[in-house]
């Protein structure tokens, strides 16, 4: 406890992994892990559908931009990037007319269409918006917000947006409003970007780039990365010796090419997770968290609270 | 039997493989490609790639114009007439390239290559890198060297944004709202705002309220200069479109084993289908599956305590025996699982091949990565497999 900081402590988890590595998982498990601990907490989802509730078991209706709260407590929200555009709007001009209508015109939409980053820009600026956003006795709204980041070529592009922009757009209200979004992103105290990935060869190939333009480029914190859907790696003797054995099984009591099979299909993914493992360890400094291979979703609520256990209260090993 | 994946690309000039993240339509793409050579075909598979995985695997380098794999590698792989060769367009200089060919002439391409909203955006500008993929794929297609080109979809945020990327950079040229806001500014010329003093757009005040005077006047410019290259776009941008929806192209629909996939797969041939493309199959990607003629019935108690004493007699030592065979259930166990899962998840894709009369084909898990041509041989197999042999379990 003393040196090392709980993942709950910063007031921004910004979740990241390509598709298919469980981030949603580790967001859900995260999600419940700091409501347990009696943390108002809000997800952001980027997705076009809310997957949120689909990981606890949940068919509700899309939480939408409003967001909701799940039945165990955790809020979540997706963004709609039109939506948080004409909120933006409203609180900027001031003058609602005004903003209908440059809404309403197709042409606008159709500039929207085309011109990138305004909606990772958006998405960001409603979280500083949520992180700012202060109770009657000035506590804050939210002391955690975690967003599930999308699952784009290297999830990185999403932060590097306002950085982008600050550079194009060198003065003016929008210059130091994503400043202020910028700086968020930035500080080590209040914003960690913890990047989950599976133990294979390539996701953990893509990790490392995405955690070396993390540190360079982008210049946002990390502390650990959560290696997703492990599976158990210590075998009494060589996977494929035991297959060989499994597979001459005389009687008929056991089917010994199904038992070789199994042993062969997750020997050898233990086998290519030690690899990754030790490449990952061997790349990076920072410690590793490992998670379990869950069959799901719905992975449920109590097999998320171990995982968000495994998450939160476990110190990553160096 | 017919193979209709070896229909698929007899039938068509251009296979795009679409899904969604993760699910390995590189890996998918390359194995097709590799099929089409195999029987005979001159095929070529395209990917825009970061991450260099379909280079790794194939042994050749990422480049502007599509490269050779070895034919010498092939035949050791059994492929005797066709040849095959892969494209990795790096998104990175994607534009600078469209900027090259369509500006009017050098001073204006300068004046773009200068602009700093340009500089700013031309890496991330919405489809840039999808818009030139598309462009690649209708070129190579016209010139007729290749008998197939398979398309290895971008990792974008939205599968479909390569599908949507020419008409969204023309409407950021056609905009109404550029013509109407910045082009009297454009007209004025750089220093020339005037537009501002005239009072009558309080939308566009509205806009440079919160974004500053001068990032408007760049956009400005930036608009002007990129609407004379318009014309350029938008020829390309129509035989792109005519290319993709009509009959030479065929699409499939890569997906993963699992429920989120599978769903994101399926909302996607949605999609595709709104928008009149021929999906002609889906393919499943690491699909865990019990190998044919094995049955993986889950033994009972008494069939799991004859297990130790049976590996004892087949030769392992007693305390080894016992851990192994705690193993073999633990491993049993968790494999029958996916297998379960896999199999509930993708019925429902199933289904769906079925009503539409695509077909679909599961790639089992295999051991080991696909990174070698070998590996990719194995993928090409299950793809390829007749109809009865993987879906007899």
């Amino acid at each position: 406890m003393p040196d090392r900081r709980s993942l709950l402590d910063r007031r921004l988890l910004i979740v990241t992994g390509k598709g298919g590595t469980g981030k949603t998982t580790v967001v859900a498990a995260l999600a419940l892990a700091a409501h347990e601990r009696g943390l108002r907490v809000g997800v952001i989802e980027t997705g076009r559908e809310s997957q949120i509730p689909g990981q606890f078991g949940h068919t509700l209706p899309d939480p939408g931009y409003a967001g909701c709260a799940l039945p165990e407590g955790p809020w979540t929200r997706r963004m709609e990037p039109y939506a948080a555009l004409a909120e933006y709007l409203r609180l900027q001009l001031r003058i609602p007319g005004l903003v209908t209508r440059l809404l309403d015109q197709p042409a606008f939409h159709a500039l929207l269409d085309a011109a990138p980053g305004w909606r990772e820009l958006i998405t960001l600026g409603k979280v500083w918006h949520l992180e700012q956003a202060r109770e009657r006795d000035g506590s804050p709204s939210w002391d955690l917000l975690i967003i599930d980041a999308p699952a784009t070529g290297h999830g990185l592009t999403f932060l590097d947006v306002p950085r982008v922009v600050v550079g194009a757009v060198r003065a003016g209200p929008l210059n130091r409003q994503v400043g202020l979004v910028e700086g968020m992103i930035r500080d080590p105290e209040h914003t960690l970007l913890l990047p989950v990935t599976l133990p294979e060869e390539l996701p953990v190939r893509e990790t490392l780039e995405l955690v070396a333009r993390a540190r360079d480029e982008v210049g946002i914190a990390l502390d650990r990365v959560v290696v997703n859907a492990c599976v158990e790696d210590r075998w009494p003797l060589p996977p494929a010796t035991l297959a060989g054995h499994l597979e001459a099984l005389p009687g008929a009591a056991l089917e010994g090419r199904a038992l070789a099979h199994a042993v062969t299909m997750l020997g050898s993914r233990s086998t290519r997770q030690s690899e990754a493992l030790a490449h990952l360890s061997q790349s990076t400094p920072l410690p590793l968290v490992r998670l379990p291979q869950l069959v799901g979703p719905p992975i449920g609520s109590e097999a998320l609270r171990t995982l968000g256990r495994a998450l939160v209260t476990e110190e990553p090993a160096r | 039997m017919i193979d209709p994946t070896a229909t698929l690309l007899t039938d068509h000039r251009v296979v795009a493989c679409l899904g969604p993240g993760g699910v390995g339509k590189t890996t998918l793409s390359a194995a097709l490609a590799l099929g089409a050579a195999r029987r005979g075909a001159r095929a070529l598979v395209l990917t825009i790639d970061p991450a260099r995985r379909l280079a790794d695997a194939m042994g050749v380098a990422m480049g502007p114009e599509p490269t050779e794999v070895s034919r010498a590698e092939l035949a050791a792989l059994g492929v005797r007439e066709g040849t095959l060769h892969a494209l990795m367009l790096d998104s990175k200089h994607t534009f600078d390239g469209l900027v090259e060919r369509f500006a009017r002439d050098p001073a204006t391409r300068e004046r773009i290559l200068s602009n700093e909203i340009y500089q700013h955006v031309s890496d991330a500008l919405a489809g840039s890198s999808e818009y030139s993929a598309m462009e690649k794929v209708a070129e190579l297609a016209s010139r007729g060297d290749f008998d197939v080109i398979v398309l290895d979809t971008p990792p974008s945020a939205h599968a479909l944004d390569f599908l949507e990327a020419p008409e969204r950079l023309l409407g950021l040229i056609d905009s109404q709202f550029a013509r109407r806001f910045l082009h009297p500014a454009m007209s004025a010329g750089r220093f020339g705002m005037r537009l501002l003093q005239r009072g009558t757009e309080p939308l566009f005040r509205a806009v440079e309220r919160i974004t500053g005077l001068r990032f408007l006047e760049e956009l400005s410019e930036f608009l002007l200069i990129f609407e004379e290259m318009s014309q350029g776009f938008r020829e390309r941008a129509d035989d792109v479109q005519a290319l993709l929806f009509g009959p030479r192209t065929g699409f499939v629909v890569a997906s993963g084993p699992g429920p989120t996939q599978v769903a994101q797969a399926l909302a996607l041939e949605k999609r595709l289908d709104e928008m009149h493309a021929r999906v002609r199959g889906f393919l499943v990607n690491r699909v865990r599956t019990w190998p044919r003629g094995v049955r993986g019935e889950t033994p009972d108690e008494r069939a799991w305590d004859t297990l130790a004493p049976a590996l004892v007699s087949s030769g392992l030592d007693d305390p080894i025996a016992h851990a192994a065979a705690t193993s073999t259930r633990r491993a049993f166990e968790s494999y029958a699982a996916w297998a379960r899962r896999d199999a509930e998840a993708t019925s429902a894709l199933e289904h769906r091949a079925a009503e539409r009369g695509a077909f679909l084909r599961r790639v089992p898990e295999r051991v080991g990565d696909v990174h070698d041509l070998a590996a990719l041989t194995g993928v090409e197999s299950d793809l390829f497999a007749r109809n009865d042999r993987e879906e007899s379990r």
